[in-house]
């Protein structure tokens, strides 16, 4: 078990740095430069702090470098838009927001998901199922701007018992952390009713009811754990998205957070952002995605089994 | 299940964890929190063009004059004596002693003489105004050219002399200022952020190693060292930008609010939700069409719309080319004259701008200025304008190549250049296309003539017309419209070194009125403010410039 950590361990810097390559490559290859003397150049001061941070005189030289910078200095560079702030700034001010409100809303989906995705599964056929396959249709298919506006038009607006957004109090992160959670909860039903469909067919099932079992341990107990492992697959990834930020929620609820920078990085053209943001997001996922497969063998002892026989 | 249940704790656990870590306003809720009208873009004087920037400035900083919270006319700052000699050019100013900076040092002459030297030393957008001191704009280029044989490779030219300028401390707290001609508003200069003091010692250890340069990690808390009433606190990217009143602020007495918030929102909508929610007592630029939608449902008070000391118009290429190469028709006067004349403002304010801003046909806000009479400008007249285009040799606008009107896709601009658009085709059958780019890119195709028609907006700095007519001089860096008529700058030179008042506005006038007749610019209506106070807010003024003294901001509970 142990050495089976410390291979997925070995194997994440090394996946992290063809990423981070494959970015470089792209973000080389892509036309234009913030040198070139067009409408989206640099200004003269801005050139001036690459030259002298960065030895670059030229945008070639400042991809080359710019690699050992992020490795040995953990700089990301100065963003190219937003003169005056380097990119660890704006990292370090809205990742956190992002971060916590990824957290919130991705723990809400599991349990709300797994809750009706479970009950679906068990009353199948039955008012429940069709609810809750009903609201699992419609958070996917309802666009986050859409559902955000929704929530505070009700809770906010007519309601007034929530606050319709800003950062700063808890209150504020319920409504944002609910619509980013429409869609993640939608597919964790889904996936936990079909998933748990198919376990309860399974015969350990039936033998457990059969000893007399009570209904809802046999559920819980023995057939969610099982059933449970694509969810957590899923989780991984869904953790990774929700905390590197939504543009659509963080603007219509006003939250500083690091989905905008994203958006804008691009609008910009503001390669050091862009880079950063990116590269932030993959170590993200690759981190998530080590931690699924560790867990992995917490949820399911079935795999350790197999890990150790290996 | 235990198992289980450790990811949704753990998930739980390190929410909680995020949630602790993301909270910046470290408990303390601000005595008065305001919206500001963007994000700040640099708080750095020497680089600060934007009102933001400005009003943020006006409450870390004090020049020697500073403005009156009510009337906000200038008044006496960090000086406590002036005195002008009968020349009216040379000005004496004393700094008073108990003027400190936000870390206690006394502020000294030294220090206003450093910022601007560095103002002439490396240029910002707002140098121009240094060149009202005799010597300045011969040291400036001077001194560019220093650099410039400097950075080629090395000669062994000296730099140049700093005492041609006329600037010099006659002590530790004593400024003489010599200007060229006399400047009757040059109190209002000195209370404007061009001409603040910084302090050099806080700023060194951000100095590039050209020697000239400051990184602007300087601006930012805990480095920041200002004099005003206000030190900068924390501020946080796209977030939360704190000031809390200075302990050594010599009229520390009379600030009113101890801290003070400017809080984010990008967006218009979530910046009026944010005032709603008692986040923000003070909404300094509502947007447009929510303000509108508001004025017409009626039943608030906390809106206030009034006239802006800005003027919205339309600038055209005077070049004799288009930047693709083709040949310019706007360079013939009449062309110009044709299309100003053709443009019927109302629709434009009745259906766009719904907030009852004033068409105007002049540059310079009428009404603003005492004793300025303003000049007519040209009048709706789609007949005289036909005729007009005619004489240019475009009779029913045969042969008038397809132009492009440029604007950047915020606000109502979009809207406006569809009504332009029309208007120019209805009444002179001219086809014009459309091109919308984001502010950032207008702004450079706007400076470097990269447009045919574009839109544009000029706010006064200070109370006095030559912050709307100094634009168009022949050798203004702002002068988008690449204009240039030697009877102009003949009469603005004249005006600068002319003493009697009323002469002077009178010269400005038949400036302007030359202006409006040639045509480089359209005008078509006078900006206004819109803001949302909470009533309980105090001490905000309605002002034209849309600026605030903050030590008189109070909430009052």
């Amino acid at each position: 078990m142990a050495r089976f950590i410390a291979w997925r361990i070995a194997q994440l810097p090394v996946i992290l740095a063809v990423v981070y390559l494959i970015t470089f490559g792209l973000v080389w290859v892509a036309p234009g430069s913030p040198y070139e003397n067009n409408d989206r150049a640099l200004s003269e001061a801005a050139k001036n702090d690459l030259k002298l941070r960065f030895h670059a005189q030229s945008w070639e030289q400042f991809l080359t470098y710019y690699p050992w910078q992020i490795v040995r200095h953990g700089d990301f560079g100065p963003s190219l838009s937003y003169e005056g702030w380097s990119v660890n700034d704006i990292l370090r001010s809205s990742l956190p927001v992002s971060m916590a409100l990824g957290l919130v809303a991705v723990f809400i989906a599991l349990i709300g998901g797994s809750a009706a995705g479970v009950t679906a599964a068990v009353r199948r056929g039955g008012l429940l199922d069709v609810l809750s396959l009903g609201m699992a249709l419609v958070g996917v298919s309802l666009p986050a701007f859409v559902v955000a506006g929704l929530l505070i038009v009700i809770f906010s607006d007519w309601l007034h018992w929530l606050p319709g957004g800003g950062w700063g109090e808890l209150r504020q992160i319920v409504l944002p952390a609910l619509a980013l959670a429409m869609m993640p909860m939608a597919y964790i039903a889904r996936l936990t009713r079909s998933s748990m469909l198919d376990t309860l067919g399974n015969d350990y099932i039936r033998t457990a009811r059969a000893k007399g079992l009570p209904r809802w341990t046999v559920v819980w107990k023995h057939a969610f754990r099982n059933a449970f492992l694509p969810v957590f697959t899923y989780l991984g990834p869904a953790t990774a998205y929700a905390m590197t930020g939504s543009f659509v929620v963080e603007t219509v609820f006003n939250i500083p957070g690091l989905g905008q920078h994203f958006v804008n990085g691009v609008k910009n053209r503001d390669q050091t952002l862009i880079l950063g943001t990116v590269l932030v997001y993959a170590a993200f996922l690759l981190t998530l995605n080590l931690l699924v497969d560790i867990g992995y063998a917490v949820v399911d002892p079935r795999i350790e089994v197999e890990a150790r026989q290996q | 299940m235990m198992r289980l249940l450790t990811i949704p704790v753990m998930l739980a656990g390190l929410a909680a964890a995020a949630v602790y870590w993301s909270n910046d306003a470290g408990g303390r809720r601000p005595d008065f929190a305001f919206i500001n009208r963007g994000d700040n873009k640099c708080l750095d004087p020497n680089g600060m063009s934007w009102m933001q920037d400005i009003r943020v400035a006006y409450a870390l900083w004090e020049g020697l004059y500073t403005l009156d919270p009510v009337t906000l006319t200038p008044v006496l700052g960090c000086a406590d004596r002036a005195t002008v000699d009968s020349t009216r050019t040379v000005w004496t100013l004393h700094i008073r002693p108990e003027a400190r900076w936000t870390n206690g040092d006394r502020v000294k002459a030294g220090d206003f003489l450093f910022e601007w030297r560095r103002f002439l030393e490396t240029p910002g957008e707002y140098t121009y105004l240094h060149y009202y001191v005799r010597g300045a704009k011969q040291y400036a280029s001077e001194f560019a050219d220093y650099v410039a044989a400097k950075e080629k490779g090395g000669t062994t030219r000296p730099a140049p002399d700093f005492s041609i300028v006329g600037e010099k401390a006659l002590d530790e707290r004593t400024l003489v200022v010599t200007l060229s001609d006399p400047v009757p508003f040059f109190p209002a200069l000195l209370a404007f952020p061009p001409f603040f003091p910084m302090h050099e010692a806080s700023m060194r250890p951000f100095r590039e190693s050209d020697g000239l340069h400051y990184r602007l990690d300087f601006t930012r808390p805990p480095n920041l060292v200002s004099n005003g009433p206000y030190r900068l606190a924390q501020w946080s990217f796209k977030r939360r930008l704190r000031m809390v009143a200075s302990d050594y602020y010599w009229n520390r007495a009379n600030v009113k609010s101890r801290v003070v918030d400017q809080v984010y929102a990008d967006d218009g909508l979530a910046a009026y939700r944010t005032y709603e929610r008692g986040e923000a007592d003070w909404l300094s630029d509502v947007d447009a069409n929510l303000a509108a939608q508001i004025l017409a449902k009626g039943g608030r008070d906390d809106l206030h719309v009034f006239p802006a000391f800005g003027t919205y118009f339309y600038t055209l290429n005077c070049l004799p080319n288009l930047p693709d190469g083709r040949e310019n028709p706007l360079a013939d006067v009449c062309v110009r004259k044709a299309l100003a004349m053709s443009i019927d403002r109302d629709p434009i304010v009745r259906n766009v701008g719904r907030l009852g801003q004033p068409p105007s046909r002049t540059y310079i806000p009428p009404n603003v200025f005492e004793g300025y009479s303003s000049p007519p400008g040209l009048a709706y007249d789609p007949e005289q304008a036909r005729k007009l285009l005619a004489q240019a040799g475009y009779r029913n606008g045969q042969g008038f190549p397809n132009l492009t009107i440029l604007y950047n896709t915020d606000g109502i601009h979009a809207d406006v250049a569809q009504i332009m658009r029309r208007q120019w085709l209805n009444n002179l059958n001219i086809q014009m296309d459309l091109q919308g780019v984001e502010v950032k890119v207008f702004g450079q195709m706007l400076h470097t003539q990269q447009y045919a028609v574009a839109r544009a907006s000029w706010y006064g700095d200070y109370a006095d017309p030559t912050t709307f007519s100094d634009k168009y001089k022949s050798d203004s860096d702002d002068n988008d419209a690449k204009w240039s008529n030697a009877e102009y700058d003949r009469l603005c030179a004249e005006a600068q070194r002319e003493t009697d008042q009323g002469r002077r506005l009178r010269l400005l006038g038949r400036a302007e009125n030359i202006l409006l007749n040639e045509a480089p610019i359209i005008p078509l209506f006078t900006y206004v403010n819109a803001y949302m106070i909470r009533p309980q807010a105090k001490g905000i003024p309605l002002a034209a410039n849309a600026m605030l003294m903050f030590n008189s901001v109070q909430v009052v509970r």
